[in-house]
C-alpha cells in the first residue's frame, strides 16, 4: 500500500466522522420535525406561511390533545395492558425457563425448540384466527383480552431469554441451597431470581415496550375508544379525516417518551439481551 | 423453608395427641412426605412449572395457527361459523392479479428494506466502534429510532411526506427545487420507495446494535498483529472484521427478514397498500381482505398461509441456529 499507516488511519477517522455527522442528521431530522410541529400554531404548520422553526412556540397542541381528545384514556389503557401483560408473562416465563434450564424431564429439548419457533411466528400470520377466537370467547374490545393476547409473544420470548441466564448461574449454588434444606421453589425464589436480576430487568423492558408499541392486535381486537391503546388510538385519529397534525405530533412526542427513556436508562442490558434473542427488526 | 416445615409437623403432633389417635401422626407425616417427594421430583415439578407457558403457547400460537389452516378452506365472517368451500379461496387468490403484485411487492419491500438496513447498520456500527469523544452519547442517540413505537415513526413520517405542508415539500419549495409539490406517498412510482425509506430509518439501529456487539467481541490483538504484518485498513476489514461478524450477519438478516416482511404498521399507516396496490404487501392484503369491509376471514387466512411457507424456511433455519449458538 502506498499510504502509510498513520495516513490511512487519519483517512478512516475523517470518513467516519463525516458519516457519523450524516447519520446523526438523518436520525435527528424526523425527531426535530415531530417536536417542532407539536410546538407550533396551525398558521405556522399549514399553507404558505408554514415555517421550519416555531416562531411563537406554544403548548396549545399539548393542551388540546390532553383535554379535548380521549388521548389520556388511551394512555391509561396502554399502561394497564403493558403492566398487566408484563407481570403475567414474567411469572409464567420465570417458572417455565427454570424448568427447562434446570429440571430433568422428558421433552425438554423439544420444548426449548418450540419456544424459539413460537416467538418467531409473526402476529400477522395469527391475527385472523386470533380475531375469530377472541370474538368467540367474547374477549374482543376488552383490556384483559388484549393483555392475554400479548402473552402469546411475551411468554415464549421472555422464557427463551431467561433460560439463557438461568443456565449461566452456577448449579453449585442451587445444590448448596437444596442441601441446606430449601426446596426447588425456595431455590428459585431465593437463589436464582436474585442472581438473575439483570435479566429480569431486560425481560421487563422487552415485554413492557412490546405491549406499549404493539399495533396489529390492538387495532384488530378493539373497536371503541374505551379500550383503545395509544398505537391504535393515534392511528385512528389519522384515519378520521380531520388531520390535525399539531395535536397529533404532540401526542406522538408524549407516547414515545416512556419507551425511549426506559431504553436510554437500560441501554447496556438491552443490547446484551438483543444479542441473545433479538426482537423487532 | 425448613423452619416452616418443622412448625407444621409440630402442630400435627399436638393436634393428634389432643384427639388421642396414636396411629395418626406417622401416616399424616408419611403422606405429607410422599406428596412433597412427588412434587419435588424433577419431572413432575418441571411439568407443573411449564404448564402455564405451555397453555399460552398452545392457546395463543398453536391453536390459532391450526385454526388458520382450517379457515383457508372455509367461507367465514367474524362471529359466525364458517362453512367449507374446498379450495375455492386458493383458486380465487391465484386468479387475482393483486395477489401476484403483492408477492412481488413483498419481495421488493423485504429485499430492499433488509438489504439497506444491513448496509446502514454495518456502517453505523463501524463508525460507532471508532474511538472518539462523546461516543457513548452518539451511540445512544443513533439507537433511539429502534425504541420508538413503530406506529409513531410511521405517523411522523407520514407528516414529513405530506403533500401540502410536509417537511420535504416545504424545503424543496423553499429552495425552488420543484415547481409543484411531490406526492411521495400517492405517486405510484414513488410510494414503495418512500415506505422503504421509513423502514430503514426505524430498522437500522437493530442491525447497528447486533453488529456493535459483534465488533466489540473481536480481540484488539488481531488488528495489532495484522498491522505489524503490514495489512492495510481495508485488508484488516476484509480478513478480520468480516469473517468474525459473519455469524451475526446471518442471524440478523434472517430475523430482520421475518419481522420486516411481516410487519404491517408502516404500510398500513403510510399508504394502506395504495396507490393502486403499489405498496400492498402480505400483511396488509390479509388485513384488508379479512377485516377491511367485506370481512372475509377465510380469504385473509389464505393470504397469510401462502406467505407462511416462505417464512417457515427462515424460521426453522433461525430456530436451529439460535439453539446452536446458545449451546456454544
Amino acid at each position: 500500500m502506498a499510504l502509510s499507516m498513520t495516513m490511512q488511519r487519519r483517512a478512516v477517522k475523517g470518513v467516519g466522522n463525516i458519516w457519523l455527522f450524516l447519520m446523526v442528521l438523518w436520525t435527528a431530522i424526523p425527531f426535530y420535525w415531530m417536536v417542532a410541529t407539536s410546538l407550533k400554531y396551525d398558521r405556522e404548520i399549514y399553507g404558505f406561511d408554514a415555517t421550519l422553526i416555531p416562531h411563537q412556540p406554544t403548548l396549545a397542541n399539548y393542551v388540546t390533545i390532553l383535554y379535548d381528545t380521549p388521548y389520556l384514556l388511551f394512555l391509561r389503557n396502554s399502561i394497564i395492558v403493558a403492566v398487566g401483560s408484563t407481570i403475567l408473562s414474567m411469572i409464567i416465563a420465570c417458572l417455565g425457563a427454570y424448568a427447562i434450564a434446570r429440571l430433568n424431564f422428558p421433552g425438554r429439548a423439544l420444548l426449548a425448540r418450540g419456544l424459539v419457533f413460537t416467538y418467531l411466528v409473526p402476529t400477522s400470520l395469527l391475527f385472523i384466527p386470533m380475531f375469530a377466537m377472541m370474538s368467540a370467547l367474547r374477549l374482543t374490545d376488552s383490556l384483559h383480552g388484549l393483555t392475554i393476547a400479548y402473552l402469546g409473544f411475551d411468554v415464549p420470548f421472555c422464557t427463551w431469554l431467561l433460560m439463557g441466564y438461568f443456565h449461566s448461574i452456577p448449579v453449585e449454588l442451587e445444590e448448596a441451597g437444596l442441601v441446606d434444606g430449601c426446596n426447588r421453589i425456595g431455590v428459585l425464589l431465593r437463589i436464582v431470581l436474585p442472581l438473575a436480576l439483570p435479566a429480569l430487568v431486560v425481560v421487563t423492558f422487552f415485554s413492557f415496550t412490546h405491549a406499549w408499541n404493539e399495533f396489529l392486535y390492538a387495532h384488530v381486537f378493539t373497536s371503541s375508544d374505551r379500550v383503545r391503546t395509544i398505537t391504535t388510538g393515534l392511528a385512528n385519529f389519522m384515519t378520521e379525516d380531520v388531520f390535525f397534525w399539531g395535536p397529533l405530533m404532540a401526542s406522538t412526542v408524549i407516547s414515545a417518551l416512556p419507551p425511549v427513556l426506559m431504553f436510554l436508562v437500560l441501554q447496556r442490558w438491552v443490547v446484551q439481551g438483543l444479542t441473545l434473542g433479538g426482537v423487532k427488526g | 423453608m425448613i423452619n416452616l416445615r418443622m412448625e407444621t409437623s409440630e402442630m400435627a403432633t399436638s393436634t393428634s395427641t389432643s384427639i388421642r389417635l396414636p396411629s395418626a401422626p406417622p401416616t399424616v407425616d408419611l403422606r405429607e412426605k410422599r406428596i412433597a417427594n412427588f412434587l419435588l421430583r424433577d419431572s413432575t415439578l418441571g411439568y407443573i412449572f411449564l404448564a402455564p407457558a405451555l397453555l399460552v403457547i398452545v392457546g395463543l400460537v398453536a391453536y390459532p395457527f391450526a385454526n388458520a389452516i382450517v379457515m383457508t378452506f372455509q367461507q367465514k365472517t367474524a362471529g359466525a361459523p364458517g362453512y367449507f368451500i374446498g379450495l375455492r379461496n386458493y383458486q380465487e387468490l391465484l386468479a387475482n392479479e393483486t395477489f401476484f403484485r403483492t408477492v412481488f411487492n413483498t419481495a421488493v419491500y423485504t429485499g430492499f428494506g433488509v438489504g439497506l438496513k444491513f448496509c446502514f447498520g454495518l456502517s453505523m456500527a463501524l463508525v460507532l466502534n471508532q474511538e472518539r469523544r462523546w461516543n457513548n452519547l452518539f451511540r445512544s442517540f443513533l439507537l433511539i429510532p429502534w425504541a420508538i413505537p413503530t406506529v409513531i415513526s410511521a405517523l411522523n413520517w407520514r407528516w414529513i411526506y405530506d403533500d401540502a405542508s410536509g417537511l420535504i415539500n416545504n424545503v424543496l419549495v423553499r429552495l425552488n427545487l420543484v415547481s409543484e409539490t411531490i406526492s411521495w406517498l400517492s405517486d405510484p412510482s414513488l410510494a414503495m420507495m418512500s415506505v422503504i425509506v421509513v423502514v430503514i430509518w426505524q430498522g437500522t439501529p437493530f442491525f447497528t446494535m447486533c453488529f456493535l456487539a459483534g465488533l466489540q467481541a473481536i480481540p484488539k490483538e488481531l488488528y495489532e498483529a495484522a498491522e505489524i504484518d503490514g495489512a492495510s485498513v481495508l485488508q484488516q476489514f476484509r480478513y478480520i472484521t468480516l469473517p468474525r461478524l459473519q455469524p451475526i450477519f446471518l442471524t440478523a438478516i434472517m430475523l430482520s427478514a421475518i419481522l420486516t416482511s411481516a410487519s404491517i404498521q408502516f404500510v398500513y399507516i403510510l399508504t394502506n397498500g395504495g396507490p393502486a396496490d403499489r405498496t400492498q404487501i402480505f400483511p396488509t392484503l390479509a388485513y384488508n381482505l379479512a377485516l377491511g369491509g367485506a370481512q372475509r376471514l377465510g380469504m385473509g387466512a389464505t393470504v397469510s398461509l401462502f406467505f407462511f411457507p416462505l417464512l417457515v424456511v427462515l424460521i426453522v433455519f433461525l430456530t436451529r441456529r439460535m439453539l446452536r449458538e446458545r449451546e456454544e
